[in-house]
């Protein structure tokens, strides 16, 4: 493995923040980790990075173990939420430091800077100090002052949580074809799904410290292992109700049962029957809250031409092979 | 937290950037345990050895005498008055300065800070030509106000407190929330309502915080009680009697200790409630500006008037009477005490400046140090290092002085080569006012993003290699502000030094203090102008350099 992680644990007085993690990741691979805030992905990036020690575990990198390597030395390049520009330095001087500290020939530096500003579409900002550029500008030059020193792994920590969410957008797909063109493993950490299951191979779902589910965004979507993980990406209704349960094995381990609202089918045979509550058109689809048997499902119809309206009755069914089994997830 | 400090292999122990940690936090320890506990632990053995060996003799001697229990009541007196006063005009004048729509606000505001240019004798002095014996006042109305004791030192006092209160008050004052005055106004307050209800209660932090500093910046005030107390006798004086007339050293620890205790009291008062000041303004706050309203601005400006009138004319008078040929005889005008023919001529101006600008270079380095090292090395020896770090500011000038001739005035001692040079007199001046200039340069570094660093270490540099390329660069502006801060305070300080000074090391406002016994007050005025010249001289090209660098928002004068 390129990247491993192995019972790594992170303690900050009586807090675990990151409760044994273990994590291979394979070299060029891009990985997020994504969860609520205070899942611990941040200082488990931390913990790669060398920005925190670690309280008990392993982090290797080809089999190296890193304990003993401060930041400063396990060239990882590294990109903040915001504001990591040194505001004191030109965009050229923010991406030559980490050349500079490397003890490059001023002609490479020069070199470097140069195809990666071009890499990043700042040739022209060169010159120009942090302040005068914009927010996505600006992570920009940080991705390109991360990568200029030929890191080993490119590791971002909510890079673009601080965008606009046209900028951020954009810049998504732009961070994704950098990666892809470098090779570089790279671990991202967010909070946004959309952006998670846009941009990595593989996604790491984190929730109070631990690791919840590992598996690329179609693994997650169709087949959560946990309740969290379920709610965490996409919608989900958790079937309560024997009458909804009908017809479906009840699992005995505690697992719930549970289907995603664009699942549920609507049809004049449905097994089931309930009556809209709410109705909300969202363009291209609707979303229905139906009552049954004193639960709330949520419901949505995709290119439905019928308005449905509050009051009306509905029959639908949940197809058996989209009901899913989720382990229940421990507070 | 410290389990990570314990469980990190020792062979990291020498690595560059924990070495750096080491040293740097080491360093500022040794030279606070040196400077600050050394003295102080100087003055509390001392007070203790008697005749008859170590006892309480010395304290029993103190209490049982009615004349020290006389002068501990005076100092108490002057303290609790002179800090009432002050903050009563300061409020005023800072409530005029930041809530009203006067004129000649930035004009008046400069006003209030000029007696901190000047060494605390200074307002005696002026009081003195205004309203002593053969002052103005007494001269042109033939009255006989007699000036000298208690009533000159209260004026003195309050004069010299005022721009420290100011400070504090007027930094109280400037942040208020727009919508509560709206709420209240909504709700039909009328404006003493308003005030009573909700400026006062905004700005209560700031006016503790503003006694305690006042109190303690009055009862261990040397210059003015000394130049204008006459037979009212207070502690910092009575300090000085019994050390430099009397050689009393063990006499001069225990009022050491007594004074000692007060200040403590003070300070640790003030910090308690700076530390529960924050939470009083949110970030969705609106910011109040004030709307102009003619009466109310012409009262408010009516009175700063007056009391900018009282600052100036101290200063005014010292100025004029340093350009007369023999106050109060002779009023022609001549510049002949500017030619300094007596004692030590002009040359402990020079001193003062040499001493000013070892100083303030030593603060750069140092107090900045030990700012950065607290803040970047958070553990529990930089607590410690906190606390010594703004120790300091409990200890009266006076005390610290006489701790470091106790300490560090016999041969053999590790540091004794320091004494009789100016070094001991720029180390002590650096550690009397360490706890500004450290909170100041802590401020501005605690507003420095963790992320800077930790950038800088990720694209590989050492810890020097940051603070060198990342963090000087953009803090220089306060770490000039501290120089400046320093250069400002070793012009005019007194009291620390008093005891430091040797025939070789004079300095300049002590020149004023001697000329002044002397009852040579012409000179002493013209010495004291050399004083207030060299600051402002100093400030200026301070604030030119600031300018020209485009730097804004940093104000100098603290």
């Amino acid at each position: 493995m390129f990247l491993s992680l192995k019972g790594v644990t992170k303690r900050f007085g009586e807090v675990v923040a990151v409760d044994h993690v273990d994590l291979d990741l394979s070299e060029g691979e891009f990985v997020c980790f994504l969860g609520p805030s205070g899942c611990g992905k941040t200082t488990l990036l931390r913990l790669v990075a060398g920005l925190e020690t670690l309280d008990e575990g392993e982090i290797r990198l080809e089999g190296h173990d890193l304990a003993a390597l401060p930041a400063r030395m396990r060239n990882f390049g590294v990109v903040f939420q915001s504001y990591s520009l040194f505001p004191n330095m030109t965009v050229a001087r923010n991406v030559a430091y980490g050349l500079e500290c490397r003890k490059w020939d001023r002609s490479r530096i020069s070199e470097r800077v140069a195809e990666m500003l071009d890499v990043v579409h700042l040739g022209k900002d060169a010159g120009k100090h942090p302040h005068e550029l914009s927010g996505g500008m600006q992570q920009r030059v940080a991705l390109a002052r991360a990568l200029a020193p030929e890191p080993s792994v490119l590791l971002l920590d909510e890079p673009l949580s601080a965008l606009d969410a046209k900028v951020r957008e954009s810049l998504r797909g732009e961070i994704r074809e950098l990666q892809q063109r470098l090779g570089i493993t790279t671990i991202m950490v967010t909070h946004d799904q959309d952006e998670a299951m846009e941009m990595a191979d593989r996604i790491v779902v984190m929730n109070g410290g631990r690791i919840e589910q590992v598996g690329t965004a179609e693994d997650l979507y169709w087949s959560p292992q946990t309740r969290f993980v379920g709610e965490f990406i996409g919608r989900l209704n958790i079937l309560d109700t024997p009458a909804l349960r009908a017809g479906i094995d009840t699992p005995s381990d505690g697992a719930v049962l549970a289907i995603r609202p664009e699942h549920v089918a609507l049809s004049e045979s449905g097994a089931l029957e309930g009556t809209v509550q709410r109705v909300a058109f969202l363009g291209n689809t609707m979303r229905l809250g139906v009552e049954t048997g004193g639960q709330d499902v949520e419901i949505e119809v995709h290119g439905r031409r019928r308005r449905l309206q509050v009051g009306d009755t509905v029959r639908y069914d949940f197809p058996a092979d989209r009901v899913c089994r989720l382990a229940a997830t421990p507070a | 937290m410290s389990a990570a400090d314990t469980s990190s292999p020792s062979s990291r122990l020498f690595e560059a950037d924990r070495l750096f940690g080491i040293v740097l936090v080491a360093a500022t320890a040794l030279l606070l345990v040196v400077f600050v506990l050394v003295p102080l632990w100087a003055i509390l053995k001392n007070s203790f050895v008697t005749p008859e060996g170590i006892g309480l003799g010395n304290f029993i001697r103190y209490f049982t005498d009615a004349r020290f229990l006389g002068i501990v009541g005076n100092t108490f007196e002057v303290g609790i008055s002179v800090s009432l006063t002050t903050l009563v005009l300061a409020y005023g004048y800072a409530y005029a300065i930041q809530r009203t729509c006067m004129p000649l606000r930035p004009v008046l505001r400069i006003v209030a800070l000029l007696p901190v240019f000047s060494p605390s004798l200074v307002q005696a002095l002026g009081l003195q030509f205004l309203l002593g014996r053969n002052g103005l006042i007494n001269r042109t109305f033939g009255t006989e106000i007699d000036i000298y004791g208690f009533w000159g030192i209260y004026i003195a006092d309050v004069v010299y407190a005022f721009p420290h209160a100011f400070l504090i008050l007027s930094a109280a004052l400037a942040v208020a929330d727009a919508r509560l005055y709206e709420s209240a106004e909504s709700l039909g307050a009328g404006p003493w309502r308003i005030f009573r209800t909700v400026t006062l209660p905004g700005t209560r932090y700031g006016l503790a915080s503003a006694a305690f500093v006042v109190f303690t910046i009055v009862i261990t005030d040397f210059g003015n009680p000394v130049v204008i107390g006459g037979n009212y006798s207070v502690l910092a004086v009575e300090i000085y009697n019994q050390v430099s007339g009397q050689a009393n050293f063990a006499m001069g620890a225990v009022i050491g200790v007594l004074l000692l205790l007060p200040a403590a009291l003070a300070v640790t008062g003030e910090k308690w409630i700076a530390r529960r000041q924050f939470a009083s303004l949110t970030s969705q706050s609106v910011p109040l500006k004030p709307q102009p309203s003619a009466g109310r601005d012409t009262a408010w400006f009516v009175y700063s008037l007056i009391v900018a009138a009282c600052i100036l004319s101290l200063v005014a008078i010292v100025i004029y009477a340093s350009f007369v040929r023999l106050w109060p005889y002779n009023l022609s005008l001549s510049l002949r005490h500017y030619q300094f023919d007596v004692q030590n001529g002009i040359e402990p101006l020079w001193t003062s400046i040499k001493v000013a600008i070892v100083t303030a270079l030593l603060s750069v380095v140092f107090v900045t140090g030990a700012a950065y090292a607290n803040h970047a090395y958070p553990n529990r020896a930089s607590r410690f290092l906190y606390f010594l770090a703004i120790l300091p500011a409990a200890v009266p000038g006076m005390v610290l002085g006489l701790g470091y001739i106790l300490a560090f005035n016999t041969p053999g001692q590790p540091v004794y080569w320091i004494y009789d040079t100016i070094l001991i007199i720029a180390f002590c001046n650096l550690y009397h006012y360490h706890a500004q200039g450290f909170l100041l340069a802590t401020t501005n570094i605690k507003q420095i993003s963790t992320t800077f660093d930790e950038a800088s270490s990720t694209l590989g540099a050492t810890r020097v290699k940051t603070v060198w390329r990342i963090i000087l660069p953009m803090i220089w502006p306060t770490v000039l502000g501290v120089g400046v801060f320093y250069f400002m305070r070793a012009m005019v300080t007194l009291s620390a030094v008093i005891f430091l000074i040797t025939p070789s090391t004079q300095l300049a406002a002590v020149s004023v203090l001697y000329l002044d016994d002397r009852g040579a007050l012409n000179q002493a005025a013209a010495f004291a102008v050399c004083i207030m010249a060299t600051v402002v001289a100093f400030l200026l090209v301070a604030q030119l350099v600031l300018r020209l660098a485009g730097v804004r928002g940093v104000s100098l004068v603290r």
